[in-house]
C-alpha cells in the first residue's frame, strides 16, 4: 500500500501549482483552471484519508466536491463571459473598477 | 378577580394617551384636544376614586411592572418601574386627577373661548404634565420617582413658556427649568448615594431603604458608607442631598425664585403647577420617604427651619405686590413652607392634610384669578380692578371661600390644616431650638398671610371700579363657574376630614379620618404608617399650656387671633371705596419687598462670580471630554482613509492577500501550538 505521505505530497504539489497559477496569470480562464487544480488537491486528500480510515464518507464528500466544482465552472464561465462583454478582454487586471 | 389595582397603570396612561392624541391629531378635533383631555383626566379620576375606595376597603398594593436593568453579583441592583398604592398615594392620586380634570374644563373657558392659538400644544402639555405627576405619585422607588420628577420639570418648562412669541415666558420657563435643575442635581447625587448605600431604592417593604436605614441605625444591618463614616452622619448627608430636589421643586428658600416668574404661563397651568403637580411633588417626595427622614433629627430640623423661614419670608414679599397672580405665587411659596414645617416637625399627617386642603383652595384661587383675568381682558394689575363682586358673584363668593381658607379663618379648610401644623411644631418644639424657630416664623406668617390675602380680595372685588374695563367686565361662562363652584365647596368643607382639635376638646372619638387613614387603620403597607413614623421619630411631646386640651385651644386661639388681626388690618386699610397704597409707610422696607429682597439680583451676582468655575468646566468639557470623542473619530477617519487603499479592485491582489493572511495565520498557530 502506498504510504499516505505520498498522497499528501501530491496534493500539496497540486495545490501549490494552482495557487501559483492564480497569483501569476492574468487570463481569467487560467484562473478558473487553477481553482480546479486546488479543489482537486483537496479531493485527493479526502480520498486518501478515506482509504486509510476505512470509511467511505471521505469519498462521498469528494464526489460532492466534484459536483460543486462543475457548478463553480458554470458560474465562473458565466462571469468570464460577462467580463469579456464589458471589458472586451478576459484579463482579470482590466476589471478593476470596483475599488475605493 | 379584577380589582382596582389592576387599573393603576391606566391612571397614568390615560392622560398620556390624551397627550399623544392632542399632539398628533389635536388640530382636527373639536375644541383642539380639550375634550380628549377632559375625558382622559376624568377617567383617571374615576379610577383613582375606585383605588381610594379599595384602599378604604383594606387593600394596598405594590407591584413591579418592568425591571429595565439588572446588575450581576450576589446582591445585584435592580432598576425597576413599579407602583406603590398605599393610603398616601391613593389620596394624592385623587387630588391630582381632580385638579387636573377641573383645570382642563376651566381651560375651555380660559384658552378656547379667548381664541388662543396653538391649543393642541397646550392640551398636549397638560396631558403629559398630568401623566408625569401621576407616574411620580405611584412610583415605588426613588429612581422612578426621580425620572418622573424630571418629566414634571420638563412639562412645566413647556407650559410656562407656552406663549413663546412674547419675550417674558420663554425666559421665565428657562429660569424655572434651570433653578429646579440645580436642586435636582443634588437629588440625583442623593439617588446614587441611596443605591450605593443600600443597594435598593424601594420605598416600601422590609428590603426598602427606609427600613434598611432604620436597621442600620439599630445596628442590625450593615450598610456601605463612604470612608467608614458614621451611619447617622451619612444618612443626614443623603437626606439633605435628596432634599435639594425638594427645595427646588417646592420652591423653598433659596431656590424659590423661579416660581413668581412662572406666572408668565397661562393661568390654568399656574393652578395645576401650584396645587397639584410641580410644586406639590417636592413635599410629596418628603412624605413618601418620610420613614427615612424621621431617622435623622438634623435633617428634620433643617426641613422645619427652611419651611418656617420660607413661610414668613415669602409671605412678606406678597404684601406689596400689585398683580393678582404675583400675590398668589408668593402665597404658594409660603404655604409650601408650612407643609415643610409640618413635615420637619414630625407632623406627617398635618403636612399631608395641608397638602390636600391647599391643593383645593389654591387651585380655586388661581382659577378665580383666571376668571378675573378673563373679565379684565388680561389686565392683572389689582389697582385697575375694584368693585368686581357685584359683576361676577360666583367668582367672588368662591374666591372668598378660597381666601378664607388660605388665611386660615375658622371653619374653612385651611384653618384646620394650618392649625394642626402649628400645633405639631409647638408641642414638639419645646426642646428643639431649630423647630421652635420654625414654629415662631410660621406663627408670624399667619397674620401676614391673612393680610395679603384680604388686601388682594378687597382690592379686586370691593370698593369702586377703578378702570373702564372693571366697570364692564367680560362675562364668564359655565366652564369657568363650574370648576370654581366645585372647588369653592371643597375649600370650605375639606376640614371635616381631619377635625383633630374638635376630637381632643370635645372627646368625640373617630372623627380624625385622615389620621386613621394614614395610620393604616383601614389598609396600607407595613412600615408606612404615621404611627410607625412617630415611633421612630426623634421628637417627644410637651404641652406648654399645661394639658393637651389647653394647648390645642390656646394654639388655635393664637393662630386664629393673629389671622383675624391681619384680616382686620387689611379690612381697615383697603376695604374702602377708594383704597390707596399704604406702602409708603413701610419706608425703606418697601423697596426691599418690591424687589423680593434682591434675591434675583443676588443669584445673578452669584452666577457672575462663579463664571470662572463654569468657564473652566466648559473648557474641560469642550477640550478634554469632547477632545477624546473627536480624537477617536478622527483617528478612525484617517486610518480608514489610508487602509481603504488595499481595496484595489484587482482580483489577483485579493488572492495574494488571502494567501498571505492564511500563511500568517498558520505560522501564528504553529508558533502558539509549539509545532516547531
Amino acid at each position: 500500500m502506498v504510504p499516505p505521505e505520498y498522497y499528501l505530497l501530491l496534493s500539496s504539489g497540486l495545490f501549490c501549482i494552482g495557487l501559483f497559477g492564480i497569483l501569476t496569470r492574468r487570463n481569467a480562464l487560467y484562473f478558473l483552471m487553477s481553482v480546479e487544480l486546488m479543489l482537486n488537491a483537496a479531493n485527493i486528500n479526502l480520498v486518501a484519508f478515506s482509504l486509510y480510515w476505512g470509511n467511505l464518507t471521505g469519498q462521498t464528500f469528494a464526489l460532492f466536491a466534484i459536483a460543486l466544482a462543475a457548478a463553480e465552472v458554470a458560474v465562473g464561465i458565466g462571469i468570464i463571459l460577462a467580463l469579456y462583454r464589458n471589458f472586451g478582454d478576459v484579463d482579470v487586471m482590466a476589471a478593476a473598477t470596483m475599488r475605493w | 378577580m379584577v380589582t382596582a389595582f389592576d387599573y393603576v397603570p391606566a391612571i397614568v396612561l390615560l392622560p398620556f394617551v390624551s397627550f399623544v392624541v392632542a399632539l398628533f391629531v389635536g388640530k382636527n378635533m373639536p375644541k383642539k384636544g380639550a375634550y380628549g383631555g377632559i375625558a382622559a383626566t376624568a377617567g383617571s379620576l374615576l379610577l383613582s376614586i375606585w383605588v381610594l375606595l379599595s384602599v378604604r376597603g383594606g387593600g394596598a398594593h405594590q407591584e413591579t411592572y418592568w425591571t429595565w436593568a439588572q446588575g450581576v453579583g450576589s446582591q445585584p441592583f435592580r432598576l425597576e418601574f413599579g407602583a406603590l398604592i398605599d393610603p398616601l398615594s391613593a389620596l394624592m392620586l385623587v387630588i391630582v386627577t381632580l385638579i387636573a380634570t377641573l383645570v382642563h374644563v376651566f381651560s375651555l373657558g380660559y384658552m378656547n373661548d379667548e381664541g388662543e392659538r396653538d391649543l393642541p400644544r397646550y392640551y398636549a402639555g397638560l396631558g403629559l404634565f398630568t401623566a408625569s405627576m401621576l407616574g411620580f405619585v405611584i412610583a415605588d422607588n426613588l429612581l422612578m420617582a426621580f425620572m418622573f420628577f424630571e418629566l414634571v420639570g420638563l412639562c412645566s418648562f413647556l407650559l410656562i413658556g407656552f406663549h413663546f412669541r412674547e419675550p417674558g415666558p420663554p425666559s421665565a420657563a428657562k429660569k424655572a427649568f434651570l433653578v429646579t435643575r440645580f436642586g435636582d442635581y443634588f437629588f440625583l447625587v442623593g439617588v446614587v448615594a441611596v443605591f450605593a448605600t443600600f443597594g435598593t431604592a424601594a420605598f416600601a417593604g422590609a428590603e426598602s431603604f427606609p427600613a434598611l436605614a432604620e436597621g442600620a441605625l439599630n445596628g442590625n444591618v450593615d450598610v456601605w458608607t463612604p470612608g467608614g463614616l458614621d451611619t447617622m452622619t451619612w444618612f443626614t448627608v443623603v437626606g439633605l442631598l435628596v432634599l435639594g430636589g425638594v427645595v427646588g421643586k417646592s420652591a423653598q428658600f433659596p431656590l424659590h425664585t423661579w416660581l413668581p416668574d412662572a406666572m408668565e404661563g397661562p393661568t390654568p397651568v399656574s393652578a395645576l403647577i401650584h396645587a397639584a403637580t410641580m410644586v406639590a411633588a417636592g413635599v410629596y417626595l418628603v412624605a413618601r420617604m418620610y420613614g427615612f427622614y424621621v431617622l435623622t433629627p438634623t435633617t428634620m430640623g433643617v426641613i422645619a427651619l427652611v419651611g418656617g423661614f420660607t413661610a414668613l419670608f415669602a409671605g412678606t414679599m406678597g404684601l406689596v405686590k400689585e398683580e393678582l397672580k404675583q400675590v398668589l405665587a408668593y402665597s404658594t411659596i409660603s404655604q409650601y413652607g408650612y407643609m415643610m414645617l409640618g413635615l420637619g416637625a414630625g407632623g406627617y399627617v398635618a403636612a399631608v392634610f395641608h397638602l390636600t386642603t391647599h391643593a383645593f383652595f389654591k387651585a380655586l384661587l388661581f382659577l378665580g384669578a383666571g376668571s378675573v383675568i378673563i373679565a379684565m381682558h388680561h389686565n392683572e394689575n389689582m389697582w385697575d380692578m375694584g368693585g368686581l363682586k357685584d359683576e361676577m358673584p360666583v367668582t367672588y363668593w368662591t374666591f372668598l371661600a378660597g381666601s378664607l381658607a388660605l388665611a386660615g379663618i375658622f371653619p374653612f379648610a385651611g384653618f384646620w390644616s394650618k392649625d394642626e401644623i402649628l400645633y405639631e411644631a409647638l408641642i414638639h418644639g419645646g426642646s428643639e431650638p431649630l423647630l421652635f424657630a420654625g414654629y415662631a416664623m410660621g406663627l408670624l406668617a399667619v397674620p401676614v398671610t391673612a393680610f395679603y390675602t384680604f388686601r388682594m380680595v378687597f382690592l379686586t372685588f370691593h370698593g369702586n371700579a377703578r378702570s373702564e374695563i372693571a366697570r364692564n367686565p367680560e362675562p364668564v361662562r359655565w366652564n369657568v363657574k363650574g370648576p370654581l363652584s366645585v372647588l369653592g365647596v371643597l375649600a370650605a368643607v375639606t376640614g371635616v376630614i381631619n377635625m383633630v382639635p374638635v376630637q381632643k376638646v370635645l372627646g368625640i372619638e373617630g372623627i380624625d379620618y385622615l389620621h386613621l387613614w394614614l395610620d393604616n387603620h383601614w389598609g396600607g403597607i407595613e412600615g408606612l404608617s404615621s404611627h410607625h413614623y412617630a415611633e421612630i421619630g426623634p421628637y417627644s411631646s410637651t404641652y406648654p399650656f399645661g394639658t393637651e386640651v389647653a394647648t390645642v385651644l390656646a394654639g388655635a386661639a393664637i393662630s386664629l387671633g393673629l389671622a383675624l388681626a391681619g384680616l382686620g388690618l387689611a379690612w381697615k386699610l383697603y376695604n374702602v371705596a377708594e383704597p390707596v397704597e399704604h406702602t409708603a409707610k413701610l419706608g425703606g422696607a418697601k423697596e426691599l419687598l418690591y424687589n423680593n429682597y434682591y434675591q434675583d439680583e443676588f443669584q445673578v451676582w452669584l452666577a457672575n462670580r462663579t463664571r470662572g468655575l463654569s468657564g473652566s468646566a466648559d473648557t474641560f468639557d469642550q477640550g478634554v471630554v469632547d477632545g477624546v470623542v473627536n480624537g477617536v473619530s478622527s483617528v478612525s477617519l484617517l486610518s480608514g482613509d489610508r487602509i481603504k487603499r488595499i481595496q484595489t479592485g484587482v482580483v489577483g491582489n485579493y488572492a495574494l492577500l488571502l494567501t498571505l493572511s492564511l500563511t500568517a495565520l498558520l505560522v501564528v498557530f504553529a508558533l502558539i501550538g509549539g509545532w516547531f
